[in-house]
């Protein structure tokens, strides 16, 4: 299937929970926001959403900034 | 004398706010932040990519640290709204800081934007402290929309040319009776001790220092200057005049 992927089009394996695509990314869980179809999703529902054709995921994160 | 800053009920501690971007390195900004006292420091958020660091940058700030959220990235009222609340979802607490530019050649913030968004997140429960264009009549509309201060810019974002626009920032903190935040454009120590000595509560400051070559001795240079600034500003500091004023008694001259 495919899903958006902080603006970029990926093409993702059947069955993937939003958390098995933050830990084959290798991202740490505690430093990111994500946002599932344009709104804030908690991290205690990342492990029971399973991403669905045409989902748009955004992963974000703190940086430095003025 | 006790002078102190309070911004929303909250007291902090140093006038001198620091930017966390474009420091060469995580550990060189938390000296940084040591070396100045800053206590509230500035943070933005963005997409995590390939190329993003595996540190989470929060780790890098001095605990007990206010940190604000810079909505940096935000074109529109809408956008800055989304960005502070994932910021506050990050764990950043309420502090936001509106930057809404949509123009990448000068930076210069968009007041109207600024103000709609100010108004959605103050009601929402931020501590909502805008960047804008240093103009009155939009400082009164920022303030009716419960903003917690206003940051003016003294000259655009990273040119270091410090207070270009000096009558008008003097002119806002005449009249808005809330903390004036000089941020943007301050380049040397010396601004900062220019912008203290004019009223302002406090200076926000992040390229200068982050691309200094010595960013840690830079921002306690600057932090130094923010305080000298401030204690001439309240020990009331005579206006300039035209006429020379003799120092020593113009009588009993050895004549």
């Amino acid at each position: 299937m495919k899903i958006s992927v902080n603006g970029e089009e990926v093409l993702a394996q059947e069955p993937v929970s939003i958390a098995t695509l933050i830990s084959q990314r290798k991202i740490n869980p505690a430093a990111v926001v994500v946002e599932y179809n344009g709104a804030i999703l908690a991290c205690c529902d990342w492990e029971k959403t399973e991403l669905k054709e045409s989902d748009t995921l955004e992963i974000i994160s703190f940086v430095g900034g003025g | 004398m006790e002078d102190k800053l309070v911004i929303a009920g909250q007291h902090i501690r140093s006038r001198f706010f620091l930017g966390t971007g474009k420091f060469a390195s995580y550990e060189i900004m938390r000296e940084a932040i040591i070396a100045s006292g800053a206590h509230l420091v500035t943070v933005a958020l963005r997409r995590v990519d390939a190329q993003s660091k595996s540190e989470n940058i929060l780790d890098y700030i001095p605990q007990g640290s206010i940190i604000m959220v810079n909505t940096s990235g935000a074109r529109n009222a809408d956008e800055a709204i989304r960005i502070a609340r994932i910021g506050k979802t990050l764990g950043c607490g309420n502090w936001v800081k509106i930057e809404v530019i949509p123009d990448n050649k000068y930076l210069l913030p968009d007041n109207a934007q600024t103000i709609k968004a100010t108004e959605v997140l103050a009601k929402e429960g931020f501590i909502v402290m805008p960047y804008m264009s240093p103009d009155l009549a939009d400082a009164r509309r920022l303030r009716d929309a419960g903003a917690a201060s206003i940051m003016p810019l003294g000259s655009p974002i990273g040119t270091n040319k410090g207070l270009k626009v000096l009558e008008l920032l003097k002119i806002l903190i005449e009249e808005i009776k809330l903390p004036v935040v000089i941020d943007a454009g301050i380049g040397r120590p010396s601004h900062c001790a220019e912008a203290m000595e004019i009223g302002s509560s406090a200076v926000l400051v992040n390229t200068a220092v982050a691309t200094a070559k010595d960013p840690v001795l830079t921002a306690r240079a600057f932090a130094l200057a923010v305080e000298a600034g401030r204690l001439g500003y309240c020990a009331g500091l005579k206006p300039e005049q035209e006429c020379a004023e003799a120092s020593s008694p113009l009588t009993g001259f050895l004549r």
